[in-house]
């Protein structure tokens, strides 16, 4: 019989949220880390990120996604930390029991004391927006046109639409133009821009690639390979104007229409999904609703910013910590209720008021000029301004321990809004 | 008689929406910006807009097929294409460090070309 | 075991008994059949794999043979079909469930012109009592043994999610489920083993006819002689026919549309096969339902639209809403985020809306098996049978081979496998350790052994028919590039040469910097 491994905290996921936990988990003193990467090597989706602004908050230096990955892998190879590349993990029970597999170990269970779920996401394919038309090769989402063009040394197209303005799309329209390729244009169902505006800045206006907000795809032309694309205007319930249909040529669509927390193990698991983010429910330490199981980065809910992912990690790292060593969470979990122009918060409840909370959320709709504000029982305990709110940035929010110990032990929920700044 | 420019800072998430006004040339004012930094990019956006390059060079005998390389610095907007073009001839052996220099003097820019990650050699 | 087809450059034999033009099902079910009786058996396929045209797109089921007409060839040939299908998948190594079907009466099973004069206590009797009992009745007519009435009660106890208008259910416990391509394959391989050859990328492009009798074919490798001829070339059977100078018939073909949704989010939703029950309605077809797949995903569809392009396999905006429109209703709320694919196929009708199976007159040696469209499927065991039967007035000996062998082997695959034979099969081979497709966790050595297949896979498509690679809720967003890698280094070509699904389909335009090269 094999002996099975007990570590101290087993990481599922090895991008930057898994790194980032597996190093915080460590530090904080967890002696026995074990890391667990499906790919051939550390880093996750970073390493086909070339391009640069990675880390301004944590470095206070831009750097690339590869760059941002070795700065963590540089520091895992400076400890005992038990990586396992080329390991999938097929099933987690809820009593943290592990099974994963591998071409040296074969099939082998982990007993890890506490689990920490860094899976990241995975990409909406066309099928989930029900674009209609033919399935020829050609359809391509972002990431994976990232993957081929950065790191297989594939070009997947020549004469590319790109359907989503999210930030993987921007990037890879001015990647792909780099590389010799062609955009026609970017097609944007909602009248907003999907990702970051330095991305739309820097990706679309400097290459003079045209942005088409409130128009959506509504056909595939191409029974073998992509011959063209059906575009059209859509009206304000983001149904299309039949009239304002055109056929664009190209051989390749390119898709950007949003990310999916990667969650199927956390489901065998048992753990408490919320319906908005798609990942689990976790609190300040990033604990999920399964005692010991933990979660960070875009498993938890896509971020926008790769430090945030990174500060989410050392967050569930020092709760892997903490629980390893007998501190168990309180049983009172304050549900944070979004409140005005407020999508989702994370952490969704606040149980120890010992410590300070960051409180990452996005807003439903762009504003100008906002106040975001934190109330228990009617009473604000913390208060940001900004200049400008949209969907796709998060808006952090500090939480200090002494204004919520002050509103008491009563206290049932924490309110959060967002509304316009007065004068 | 004042030129309007437009501009978004991409210095930092807050993504400030910049407008510069020029007079003959100069800088006259620059309105909406956060920070400082902010009014130094607008203004360097109006006089001499930098950008950094990121792209890949073709590696051999490495784990991957290509190696991700950054310029050291900003290099002029108009010379990023040409730049990307210039390293689409390069190809580099394995195992490279990060930070190595790949292609000294990019475009006669000054700037270095640098590999942004650690590329070992294949293990077979 | 290296299969014929993979090598363009493969000669075709010179002579055989006979040949298969078409390698769907019905044409790799007559060829695994024709083996039991000769080896000189030849397919010829002008794809790039079997199964590639109607065969993959439709929806799995093994129809009892209730919505076909009363006395048409179609009907009997399914319900005799459908009888036949446990002995005919036995040996073949796939799976098939005889998993029932729940038809569902609801207030929208007579047309509301039919109904609106109706009172009330009428109409209630019409719905509730004699319509399930001439169903039953006209199914026990057909040969359909073990339908029952389902009280409105049990309906909910199956199918907690129905609509709430429902009436009464009747259950056909006939219903199966056999994966289309994975049966055509079988059957292909099967024929194979037995001494058959399959040529795939081999369109023909002539029949050779001589004083009214077939002398051979032509294809765009040659020519292969041969005294009989099976056109099972499906939505093209009339276009082999006229080659032949045989006519009389022609196939307009009707799109059929189906979403697919993620397994474990339906699978609660929907436990079995359920539909509605539609009467005196112009559509041609029989309506479609909710049915899971054999791994349980969740199918809605088919819709049924007629199109002028035989290759039409688009999915129409209007298709969409309309599946939606049509299952909302008998399955509220249903959770249609959840799709994860959606596929169209084309049906091969004939005018006639009847199967067109027989020898030619005109054309001795010459035989039509066309017009097979939806239930193709189901009926192929009874098609076989009843060409077996063409085949042997044609000439082909009477007697079974001794040799002929009744098992067609195949790798297991890993997410198939119990964690037991999982260990074993890393052990014995560790690219069994290198999980490819996350979403179907699908091994390294499960694609190995799809290239290495029978009939081989070579492509992308070809991959996730074998092994699922590529089905599952990220549709290959995870798997693809690895996939095509292994389908570059097993075939021995640059991964810029990987296709989708054959000439035309390349999934690359180039390799790096090639394009900036000019």
């Amino acid at each position: 019989m094999k002996k099975v491994r007990k570590p101290d905290v087993a990481i599922v996921g090895a991008g930057p949220a898994g790194l980032a936990a597996a190093l915080s988990a460590k530090e904080a003193g967890l002696r026995d880390v074990m890391l667990i990467e499906r790919d051939i090597e550390l880093g996750g989706i970073l390493p086909q990120c070339i391009h640069d602004g990675f880390g301004s908050i944590i470095f206070k230096e831009t750097l690339t996604g590869p760059d941002y990955a070795q700065r963590y892998i540089n520091r895992v190879g400076k400890t005992n930390i038990d990586v396992k590349l080329n390991t999938l993990v097929l099933d987690l029970k809820p009593n943290k029991t592990m099974t994963a597999v591998n071409s040296t170990d074969g099939i082998f269970d982990v007993e890890p004391k506490s689990v920490i779920l860094a899976m990241g996401s995975r990409e909406r394919t066309r099928h989930q927006i029900l674009i209609p038309g033919f399935r020829p090769a050609g359809v391509i989402t972002a990431g994976a046109a990232q993957r081929y063009i950065n790191i297989e040394g594939l070009m997947p197209g020549k004469e590319f639409v790109i359907l989503g303005s999210g930030d993987i799309g921007l990037i890879m329209a001015r990647r792909v133009t780099l590389e010799g390729g062609h955009v026609t244009g970017v097609f944007e169902v909602a009248g907003e821009p999907g990702g970051l505006t330095r991305n739309v800045v820097q990706c679309l206006h400097d290459y003079d690639i045209p942005l088409h907000l409130s128009h959506t795809v509504t056909f595939i032309h191409g029974r073998k390979r992509v011959q063209g694309v059906n575009v059209a205007r859509v009206d304000e319930n983001m149904k299309p104007l039949k009239e304002t249909e055109k056929f664009i040529e190209c051989d390749t669509l390119m898709l950007s229409v949003g990310l999916i927390p990667e969650n199927e193990l956390s489901k065998k698991a048992g753990i408490e999904l919320d319906p908005v983010t798609g990942g689990p429910i976790v609190d300040e330490r990033m604990e999920t609703s399964v005692d010991g199981i933990f979660a960070c980065g875009n498993v938890v809910s896509i971020y926008d910013l790769v430090d945030y992912v990174s500060r989410s990690a050392e967050a569930a790292g020092v709760g892997a910590f903490e629980y390893v060593n007998g501190k168990k969470r309180s049983g009172r979990a304050i549900k944070v209720v979004p409140g005005n122009n407020v999508k989702f918060t994370v952490p969704q409840v606040v149980r120890s008021l010992e410590r300070p909370v960051s409180l990452y959320f996005r807003v439903e709709e762009p504003r100008l000029k906002v106040v975001a504000s934190v109330s228990v029982n009617g009473e604000e305990v913390a208060r940001k301004k900004e200049r400008k709110v949209r969907p796709p940035e998060m808006v952090k929010i500090d939480l200090k321990p002494e204004r919520l110990s002050a509103a008491g032990e009563e206290m049932k929920e924490i309110q959060l809004e967002v509304a316009p700044s007065e004068k | 008689m004042k030129n309007k420019h437009q501009y978004v800072c991409i210095n930092c998430p807050l993504s400030c929406s910049l407008e510069l006004l020029e007079e003959k040339g100069e800088v006259a004012e620059v309105q909406g910006a956060e920070c400082k930094i902010g009014k130094k990019y607008a203004e360097e956006e109006f006089k001499n807009p930098r950008r950094m390059v990121t792209t890949t060079v073709l590696i051999e005998g490495g784990e991957l097929p290509l190696l991700p390389v950054r310029s050291k610095s900003s290099i002029p907007k108009a010379l990023v294409g040409e730049a990307v073009k210039a390293l689409a001839d390069v190809v580099v052996k394995a195992p490279v460090k990060s930070g190595d220099i790949i292609y000294p003097n990019i475009v006669d820019t000054g700037v270095d070309i640098v590999a942004s990650r650690d590329l070992p050699k294949a293990s077979s | 075991m290296k299969s014929k087809a993979r090598n363009p450059m493969e000669k075709l034999p010179k002579k055989v008994d006979l040949v298969i033009v078409g390698a769907g099902v019905t044409g790799c079910a007559i060829a695994r059949e024709a083996t039991r009786y000769t080896k000189n058996v030849v397919v010829l396929e002008k794809e790039c794999d079997v199964a590639d045209g109607t065969s993959k797109a439709n929806n799995a089921e093994v129809h009892s043979g209730i919505g076909e007409k009363f006395g048409t060839l179609k009907q009997k040939l399914n319900v005799r079909g459908n009888q036949l299908y446990d002995q005919f998948v036995e040996g073949l190594n796939i799976d098939f469930k005889r998993h029932g079907l729940l038809m569902v009466v609801t207030p929208r099973t007579l047309p509301e012109d039919m109904t609106h004069n109706m009172p009330e206590p009428v109409k209630k009797f019409i719905f509730s009592k004699i319509i399930p009992l001439l169903i039953i009745s006209n199914g026990k007519l057909k040969g359909i043994p073990g339908l029952k009435i389902v009280k409105r009660e049990e309906v909910f106890r199956r199918e907690p999610n129905v609509t709430k208008e429902a009436i009464v259910g009747i259950h056909d416990p006939s219903y199966g489920l056999v994966c289309p391509y994975k049966l055509t394959i079988a059957l292909a391989e099967h024929a194979v083993i037995n001494g058959a050859k399959v040529f795939l990328n081999t369109p023909v492009t002539g029949v050779r006819v001589e004083n009214g009798m077939v002398k051979g074919v032509e294809t765009n490798r040659g020519f292969i002689e041969t005294e009989i001829v099976v056109n099972a070339a499906g939505v093209f059977a009339d276009e082999i026919a006229e080659m032949a100078g045989v006519g009389g018939f022609e196939i307009h073909p009707r799109k059929g549309a189906t979403l697919l949704f993620d397994r474990e989010a339906t699978q609660e939703y929907v436990s079995g096969s359920v539909s509605e029950v539609r009467l005196f309605r112009k559509v041609k077809s029989k309506g479609g339902g909710a049915m899971p797949t054999l791994e349980g995903n969740l199918q809605l569809g088919p819709t049924a639209i007629e199109v002028e392009d035989k290759l039409d396999t688009s999915i129409s905006a209007g298709e969409i809403a309309e599946i939606f429109e049509r299952f909302y209703y008998l399955f509220p709320n249903f959770p249609r985020k959840e799709v994860i694919s959606a596929f169209s196929g084309v049906r091969a009708p004939t005018y006639e809306e009847d199967f067109v199976i027989g020898a030619s007159d005109a054309t001795h040696g010459f035989v039509n098996v066309a017009g097979i469209q939806s239930p193709g499927l189901a009926s192929a065991p009874a098609i076989s049978e009843m060409v077996i039967g063409i085949l042997h007035d044609l000439g082909i000996p009477l007697k079974e081979r001794d040799n002929f062998n009744p098992v067609r082997q195949r790798p297991k695959l890993f997410a198939e496998a119990t964690r037991e034979e999982q260990e074993k099969m890393v052990k014995s081979n560790p690219r069994h350790g290198h999980v490819v497709c996350r979403c179907e966790q699908v091994t390294e050595a499960d694609v190995v052994n799809a290239i290495h297949g029978i009939i081989p896979a070579t492509t992308t498509d070809g991959v996730k028919r074998r092994t699922r690679a590529g089905m599952g809720r990220c549709q290959g967003g995870f798997c693809g590039n690895r996939v095509s890698k292994i389908l570059a280094a097993e075939l021995g070509i640059s991964p810029t040469e990987v296709t989708k699904d054959g000439e035309s389909s390349p999934l690359f335009v180039g390799s790096a910097k090639e394009l900036l090269k000019g």
